[in-house]
């Protein structure tokens, strides 16, 4: 992460009421991952899909009635850019902390194990489609879903 | 008639493009641009910002389109449900096959280009197309 990443960023105002747009388009952020710059403010890296998201969920916020812009644009230094980095960064570290422990406490139960195993390979999934920097316990989540999947495999045979 | 998108041909284009050439004008000639702003006057513009055509309602374009066309086959919606899990991943359907669905679009656009991506996933739908007709058909997977 040291050098010199674009980001595509969402500037956006939507109506409090009706609520629900408003909370479609909150939890579609989220999923993607997006870092709060302030109140309305979005980033995430640019690359074709990122900004094509976004412009689809500008789009459903002018829908609603809303305001949305899209801009690309550059962090004035690399020290700003590195704490955005890794403040996004710490957000999926938590995400993937939460697998670890959920595989390390199942572990030991082989009737549960196989089921959240199914779990926590979704999971990994779905933390993965968010993570543009990945942390160290990226590596140690799939490595404690590697480890459930073959105590689930020992347990079976 | 002329149809236009933009560039760089993922999961919800590509199935749109051969949902257009097979149901709506089998003569479409497809026009790739970067932005709204060079869609050719003459050309239909689909799966961009600010186009009819495009994702609305948290559908995604190939729902739209079977939505404004009133493609009522339930083989077409069935797709849909797997165009749309590869597009947008929001878990509004239970779609196994999307991952790998939208791997392999991502993937061919990378070695392709646009047109050729177009040509290629054709023959890729029709046999998804292929295969949910008969699962509709027999109320369970064909073999």
């Amino acid at each position: 992460m040291a050098g010199r990443v674009e980001w595509v960023l969402l500037a956006y105002r939507i109506p409090r009421e009706p609520s629900t747009p408003r909370i479609t388009v909150w939890r579609k952020l989220k999923r993607l991952g997006v870092a709060q710059i302030v109140d309305g403010l979005v980033a995430l890296p640019l690359d074709a899909r990122t900004k094509e998201q976004l412009e689809w969920i500008a789009d459903e916020i002018i829908d609603a009635s809303g305001e949305a812009t899209i801009w690309v644009g550059r962090l004035g230094s690399v020290c700003q850019e590195r704490a955005l980095a890794s403040r996004m960064a710490a957000s999926v570290a938590e995400e993937y902390q939460a697998v670890v422990d959920a595989a390390q406490e199942t572990a030991d139960d082989a009737a549960m194990s196989s089921r959240t195993l199914a779990r926590l390979r979704r999971e990994l999934r779905r933390i993965g489609q968010r993570d543009y920097f990945p942390p160290v316990q990226r590596e140690r989540a799939h490595q404690a879903v590697g480890t459930l999947a073959n105590a689930v495999e020992t347990t079976s045979r | 008639m002329r149809w236009a998108t933009r560039a760089g041909c993922h999961v919800d284009r590509a199935a749109c493009a051969w949902l257009i050439r097979r149901f709506l004008d089998s003569d479409a000639v497809f026009v790739f641009v970067d932005d709204p702003d060079e869609v050719p006057p003459d050309a239909t513009a689909f799966d961009m910002p600010g186009a009819e055509l495009s994702h609305h309602g948290g559908d995604c374009t190939f729902e739209t389109m079977l939505r404004r066309h009133d493609l009522d086959d339930p083989v077409l919606w069935e797709l849909g449900k797997a165009v749309h899990e590869a597009d947008l991943a929001d878990e509004r359907f239970d779609a196994p096959e999307a991952a790998g669905l939208d791997m392999i679009c991502r993937g061919l656009s990378m070695v392709l280009g646009d047109d050729e991506v177009v040509a290629v996933t054709g023959p890729l739908f029709d046999g998804l197309y292929e295969f949910r007709r008969r699962a509709l058909m027999l109320g369970r997977d064909p073999a």
